[in-house]
């Protein structure tokens, strides 16, 4: 059952013409039915021609479709089980066009405080893209990928065609890779410091609207830099989520973060995610880590009615290291299925991946990483933890930390994982020093998710982080009456 | 340390075969009419041809599984599906014939039951030919005998428990398994009787192609308790052969079962098993499990811990050596409330070898107060060797603590250099530290086989230094 033909069942093409007068059942959707209605060559052909784009872009779109039709939903035996998509209901969808971004005002718009450059997208309107006088005097580039390929289009071609690190196997990556209609291009020439972060934001959630989109950070020797992504629902998406759940129709983003460091580089990506609660999401983030450098990932995914992520670290540089911290605060019937592959390629590479779910209500999370150890990776060092707190009776948490070993001479391989609720023990202390229970669990949990929090780089972000996560928690926590062992609600 | 000096190869010690006449014996391959003949000449009752023939049709629709080992490599057209060695059950060692006989005296069977053991069921290819019980555990009413002659003596106890805890549609094997099944071991232990020694049996493939098929039953009664060990071996062929069995444990309530397994096969069986076990309240179930044979073992041992208070743990460990893949791991289902289980896993991989932990934790919701841990430790000798973990761990309930950790790792080089500056040579330390890493297993063995276990090992290790 790969793939559901998603027409819907009336009989013959007469609606109504059943047997009896019931109303005709909606179709059944199985956990790893996608029901993405405009995938097809048509309709790849349509934005290459659209956007104007050069032959071996729409032969690069083809390839990505041919992808998309091959592969099945998870490509990854391991995981296959763990697939549901039953909540995304994207018949409706329809991408937003190509070559509709170029918003008038996006260069006048004013730069967020704190930050070096700013690029912002709401819903299909490029809406900001401003540089700091120091960014620009640095030699920083950020523009869309329209405005690349037009200025360069070899490098964009170089970027696209040949160094494409979006993942072979991963049938949404490949879709993205054919669709894509918006982009943002990043580069931080050899040698440039900037203490101040670049600030990317997408805003969209207007019913039945989808971005597809892909960002490509290319990151000079000896740079470093700081990067805040913020995926948050716009005024539309705020308003059809806020109405009554979904009626209004779901909204669609696919996102690529494509990154490359460049050797002895440092990038600190800090990702927020409250897209609204009739979002559908794909994110892919990849980065190939060269020699001697850095990456940083401080991901907190809060928003969206499900989410597939997918992250792939390719440390492929001597010496290069990943650290990986992901917060997940789930509520409602949320689903975050978040996936972390991490290869190491080159010697002494190190990786630190740690995520963290904290869930209430009925949402689940299902975090599942692999880490690899190829045979010419001597010396590696990596650690893999998946932990998990359930608020609620009724939230899931599947954790699969994966390893695959091919080189024995390892400093350190281990993964660990736990599972469990608020410790009663912490909450005594706390409320011994005269919390009240529900402030001392808010405290508990807050702190739990604190790490992440932390790493963002840019003041403003982490303090909209933490009003987030305390919202979330009044919306869905600090209602109910503080005893919180409501056995009776199980069966 | 005492080092063994007859052991000076790791050639497969027990890779010698016998030219046997076979009574009875299907042709290569499976069909309908294997499964009927199966089924004749075992003269079963109409219940048993039935269900073999529904996990027939089922092994027929389901496709081979795409995960874990490289199964491409069986033809499953060359197997023998069936052989009968002797004319059923033998109840004194005299009786059984002098070929066999002297096949179980190399593997040190009757040596072994008279040491220790409450009772011995060897079972050459597919029928059990040697089987008893001590007098006195007939006497409190242990049942310990051949899963053919217990459907036919104690038939409504069989088929009250049958197939209840592996169901033909589990997966592919399970379903194969029950449509040929034949021989192994039917073990009942009344209310309140605890059999004071372990019950042994002895499992061997001796013919070429052969698919052996065991069907373990064992029924541990409320308050009862019971230890079963099992040890595998094959001769050596060149073309591979196929063990796929299936063990279903009962334990009811207040009850403990201890299943011990050391799996040596040779070098060319797929062995491919299912094992579970049902714990209802209060019982304890233990998987102790070892695999250092077989060409691909794909086997995860699991406890369905169904009743309150239940408690599983699962002590497993793996060696691989050159073109060998132990597929292993454990399975923990917590289904009701107050629900304990531990995982142990070790693993061994050099020259080539591959090992994989497999494993999952479930908790369902309404499964308050479960607690679970799971230690998964990997151990990778050479280059060219591999190490894979892939633990699910899906937790439904909020009131559950659970831990998981997990590393791999190669000897340490401070621990061989201390040991060798305390005069062991290189090989020596290598293998006390091997040991060492595996003693959370050997400790849960009876001595004998703790020391033969320990011998196994040292035989894998073998010429592991270049």
């Amino acid at each position: 059952m790969t793939k559901s033909e998603g027409a819907p069942v009336a009989v013959g093409g007469r609606p109504g013409a059943g047997v009896a007068a019931r109303p005709a059942a909606p179709a059944r959707q199985a956990p790893t039915d996608l029901t993405l209605t405009f995938v097809d060559e048509a309709a790849v052909r349509g934005v290459a021609a659209a956007a104007g784009d050069p032959d071996w872009l729409l032969a690069d779109r083809l390839a990505g479709l041919r992808g998309f039709e091959a592969l099945p939903i998870e490509s990854n035996p391991l995981y296959t089980p763990y697939v549901d998509l039953r909540n995304a209901h994207l018949s409706a969808v329809r991408p937003y066009p190509a070559g509709t971004s170029a918003g008038a005002g996006a260069g006048k718009a004013p730069l967020p405080e704190g930050a070096a450059a700013y690029a912002e997208f709401t819903e299909d309107r490029l809406t900001a893209l401003v540089l700091s006088p120091e960014a620009r005097d640095a030699g920083v580039v950020l523009e869309t990928l329209a405005s690349l390929g037009a200025r360069n289009p070899a490098l964009l071609r170089d970027l696209l065609d040949g160094g494409c690190t979006l993942p072979e196997t991963d049938k949404l990556g490949q879709m993205t890779r054919a669709l894509w209609t918006h982009g943002l291009f990043l580069h931080v020439p050899n040698g440039v410091r900037l203490e101040r972060p670049i600030v990317l934001r997408w805003a969209m959630g207007a019913p039945n609207g989808a971005l597809l989109s892909r960002t490509i950070i290319s990151i000079g020797e000896d740079a470093e830099v700081s990067v805040v992504e913020e995926q948050l629902a716009s005024t539309a998406g705020a308003s059809a989520a806020g109405s009554s759940g979904e009626s209004g129709g779901q909204a669609f983003f696919a996102g690529t973060t494509e990154i490359k460091l460049g050797a002895g580089s440092t990038l600190s990506f800090a990702g927020l995610q409250d897209f609204s609660t009739n979002q559908i999401a794909f994110q892919h983030r990849s980065a190939v880590v060269g020699r001697g450098s850095t990456l940083r990932w401080a991901l907190a995914q809060l928003g969206c009615r499900v989410v597939r992520s997918r992250i792939d670290n390719t440390l492929e540089g001597d010496g290069s290291s990943v650290e990986q911290a992901e917060i997940v605060f789930g509520s409602i019937d949320q689903l975050f299925d978040l996936t972390s592959f991490t290869r190491h390629i080159g010697r002494d590479t190190t990786g630190n991946l740690l995520s963290k779910g904290a869930l209430s209500d009925r949402s689940r999370a299902y975090l599942k990483g692999l880490i690899t150890i190829d045979k010419p990776a001597h010396g590696t060092d990596s650690f893999l933890g998946e932990f998990a707190m359930l608020l609620s009776k009724q939230a899931r948490s599947v954790a699969i930390p994966s390893l695959e070993i091919d080189q024995p001479d390892c400093r350190r391989v281990a993964h660990a994982s736990a599972v469990g609720p608020i410790d009663p023990t912490q909450l005594f202390y706390l409320e011994s020093r005269g919390l009240d229970p529900d402030e001392a669990r808010k405290f508990i949990i807050l702190g739990y998710l604190e790490p992440v929090v932390a790493r963002v780089s840019l003041a403003s972000a982490q303090d909209r982080l933490r009003d987030l996560l305390e919202a979330k928690w009044a919306a869905s926590m600090g209602a109910r009456p503080s005893a919180a062992p409501d056995a009776a609600a199980v069966a | 340390m005492a080092t063994s000096p007859e052991i000076v190869s790791s050639e497969y010690k027990f890779g010698f075969h016998d030219e046997v006449e076979y009574l009875e014996e299907t042709a290569a391959g499976l069909t309908r009419g294997t499964v009927e003949e199966i089924s004749r000449f075992k003269n079963e009752p109409q219940w048993m041809l039935d269900f073999r023939l529904r996990a027939y049709e089922h092994y027929l629709s389901r496709p081979m599984p795409q995960w874990g080992g490289d199964l491409m490599q069986i033809d499953m057209s060359k197997i023998v599906y069936y052989r009968k060695p002797s004319q059923g059950e033998e109840k004194s060692w005299d009786d059984v014939p002098d070929k066999i006989k002297k096949t179980f005296e190399r593997l040190g069977i009757p040596e072994a039951e008279r040491k220790f053991l409450a009772g011995v069921g060897a079972q050459y290819d597919s029928e059990v030919v040697y089987h008893s019980v001590r007098e006195e555990l007939s006497k409190i009413g242990v049942v310990f005998m051949g899963t053919d002659q217990g459907l036919k003596e104690y038939p409504d106890l069989f088929r009250k428990y049958f197939a209840t805890v592996v169901p033909p549609e589990d997966n592919k094997f399970a379903a194969l398994n029950s449509a040929v099944w034949s021989g192994g071991s039917f073990v009942y232990v009344p209310k309140g009787v605890e059999v004071p020694l372990p019950l042994q049996a002895y499992f061997r493939i001796n013919a070429e192609n052969t698919g052996q098929f065991e069907r373990t039953l064992i029924i541990v009664d409320e308050g009862a308790k019971v230890h079963y060990i099992e040890g595998c071996t094959a001769p050596i062929y060149t073309t591979d052969a196929l063990h796929a069995a299936v063990v279903e444990v009962i334990a009811l309530p207040h009850s403990k079962v201890r299943y011990t397994t050391i799996q040596n096969w040779s070098n060319d069986v797929y062995n491919l098993v299912t094992k579970r076990a049902h714990a209802h309240a209060h019982s304890t179930v233990e998987w102790i499990d070892a695999n250092t044979g077989s060409k691909l073992t794909m086997k995860y041992p699991s406890i369905y811990l169904r009743g309150e208070g239940a408690t599983a743990e699962v002590i497993s460990v793996a060696v691989a050596g050159k073109g060998q893949h132990q597929d292993t791991g454990a399975k923990a289902i917590h289904l009701a409330p107050n629900t304990r289980s531990r995982i142990i896993s070790k693993s061994i991989s050099k020259d080539g070898g591959r090992t994989t932990y497999r494993g999952q934790l479930k908790v369902v919701p309404g499964a308050t107060g479960v607690v679970s841990s799971v230690r998964c430790d990997a151990l990778l000798l050479d280059e060219g060797s591999r190490s894979d973990t892939y633990p699910y761990i899906d937790i439904q309930e909020d009131d559950t603590t659970m831990t998981h950790e997990a590393t791999v790792g190669k000897i340490s080089q401070d621990q061989v250099f201390y040991l060798m500056s305390r005069g062991l040579t290189e090989n020596e330390a290598t293998n006390l530290v091997v040991q060492g890493f595996l003693e959370v297993f050997t400790k849960e063995l009876p001595m004998e086989y703790a020391i033969e276990f320990n011998r196994l090992v040292k035989l894998e290790m073998e010429g592991s230094l270049g």
